[in-house]
């Protein structure tokens, strides 16, 4: 984006938020509904001062953390082998197509059944939503490796090692960052899921009571802390994938 | 006589499932390719051509026979020997022009200060001196493919291997190319194998050229290629020129008919 450009976006959004704020002191909004910008401010300052909204927060973080961690590994093993192996993927892609189709949300209940309404639960969940995104760019990561650039190094007496490290980490690296982004995106989604629908701490579970009691102004501005969250680490993400996936650029 | 760099000897290489109603792509391939010689081999689609250079490269081993370059058979790529360039240039994406030509290198674990010296010396004889530092997409495709003849030279190996490697690239680029190909040939002295589909390309540039037949792919001539050196371009609209293009296209058009 260009910085005129940049300046327009951030105008817009500074006028929605003014209108937003007028329209409840005008009293055309009702505020117990969608309280004004500025008690929301306040509410997410005062949020952020009381202990167990921290603690809430870090069993968030921890259980989101975790699943990423575990989900990535394990599901670019999984791609690969898919992808690699002659055989096994014919086999067992159209499972993993299939099952990649399939909403998540509603294996819930039986992450429930098996794991009770804990952290444990919550990883397991996010692991499972996440995986089959990280799988499928896996494989799409494998299949981006030019073949000729294989047959080039060999022809430069590369080892297999070699071909692992010079052309296919290089060559795969756009690609596995950007499935690893969008697994966090569902990895998030899939964890706050959990903890609204049952759960006895995380950022999740008080958003689902404020809610429940109509305490709004909390509501939003724990919606606030989410997004931001989010956002900061999808970019963070992006950036890495940008820098890394230079050379895809076309000029 | 010396004896010769490369040496192709009753080489027979089949496809298929066990050999079993298989596709015979080169059958009883003889070639003595002395040291020094700029070699072209030409002949008609999916003759083979390609298939023999792999031969050669060590990408693949025949079916019957074998190939030896400086009397050691080859049965794996020889990487200080034989340096490979294809169709495309097939430079690393991600990788900047010099470190492509060093590249090989690399792989053979030589010093990274070394490696660059030699590669900066490369891209220098290849006319690239001053564009070190591009990525492959900031180059155009006939600078891409300088960057591949730099990469094939920098282990100064004795034999360079050519798979149509001009054939990519717009009339122009193509000739400036073959002349390019030349000077550095005539600087380097190495033995070179150019596969080709254009007669006059494999003519103007190579002291000898082979004709393959149709599938299988078998010598059906072997022209000596006596014009002067150093090639001129005036050379391609004179009559031995023209005599020796005709002798080739003979094969060729008998083939291609069938």
């Amino acid at each position: 984006m260009r910085r005129h450009e940049r300046v327009i976006v951030a105008a817009v959004v500074l006028g929605l938020f003014g209108l937003w704020e007028t329209l409840v002191r005008l009293e055309r909004l009702d505020a117990s509904l969608a309280p004004a910008p500025s008690t929301i401010l306040g509410a997410l300052v005062r949020l952020l001062e009381r202990p167990e909204v921290l603690q809430s927060l870090a069993v968030t973080a921890w259980e989101v953390v975790a699943a990423f961690l575990i989900a990535v590994p394990v599901g670019l093993l999984i791609g690969f082998s898919l992808a690699e192996i002659p055989g096994l993927g014919g086999l067992l892609r159209p499972l993993v197509n299939f099952l990649f189709g399939v909403p998540k949300s509603i294996f819930l209940p039986v992450f429930i059944l098996i794991f009770g309404v804990s952290i444990p639960q919550k990883i397991a969940f996010g692991v499972f939503t996440t995986i089959f995104v990280v799988i499928m760019g896996g494989i799409a990561a494998v299949q981006s490796v030019p073949r000729e650039l294989v047959t080039v190094s060999r022809v430069y007496g590369a080892t297999r090692l070699q071909i692992i490290r010079e052309i296919y980490l290089p060559a795969m690296a756009p690609i596995l960052l950007e499935s690893a982004r969008l697994g966090m995106v569902f990895n998030i989604t899939a964890v706050l899921l959990c903890e609204i629908y049952g759960a006895r701490d995380g950022i999740g579970y008080r958003i689902a009571a404020w809610g429940e009691n109509l305490q709004m102004p909390q509501l939003y501005a724990a919606l606030v802390i989410v997004a931001a969250a989010a956002v900061a680490v999808n970019e963070a993400l992006r950036l890495v994938e940008a820098r890394l996936g230079a050379w895809r650029q076309r000029s | 006589m010396t004896r010769p760099l490369v040496a192709i000897r009753g080489v027979t290489q089949r496809f298929g499932v066990d050999g079993a109603a298989g596709v015979t792509a080169l059958e009883a391939i003889d070639l003595d390719i002395p040291d020094g010689q700029f070699v072209s081999v030409v002949g008609p689609s999916g003759c083979g051509k390609s298939t023999l250079l792999s031969l050669v490269a060590g990408l693949r081993t025949p079916s019957s026979g074998a190939v030896f370059c400086d009397g050691e058979p080859i049965t794996a790529p020889m990487p200080r020997k034989v340096g490979v360039i294809f169709q495309e240039a097939n430079l690393l994406p991600w990788l900047s022009a010099i470190d492509n030509v060093a590249f090989p290198l690399k792989l053979r674990r030589v010093p990274k200060a070394e490696r660059l010296e030699a590669a900066a010396r490369m891209l220098e004889l290849t006319g690239l001196a001053g564009f070190e530092t591009r990525l492959p997409h900031q180059l155009s495709g006939g600078m891409k493919q300088r960057v591949a003849i730099a990469r094939g030279l920098v282990q100064n190996p004795a034999v360079l291997l050519m798979d149509e490697p001009f054939a990519s690239l717009d009339e122009q680029t193509r000739m400036v190319l073959g002349d390019e190909l030349l000077r550095i040939w005539s600087e380097t002295r190495k033995t070179v194998l150019f596969v080709t589909h254009s007669l006059n390309e494999a003519v103007y540039l190579a002291d000898r050229v082979v004709v393959l037949s149709a599938r299988p792919g078998r010598v059906v001539d072997d022209v000596a290629v006596d014009l002067p050196r150093p090639r001129r371009f005036a050379m391609t609209s004179g009559e031995r020129f023209g005599m020796l293009k005709d002798r080739i296209w003979q094969h060729i058009k008998h083939a291609e008919r069938r």
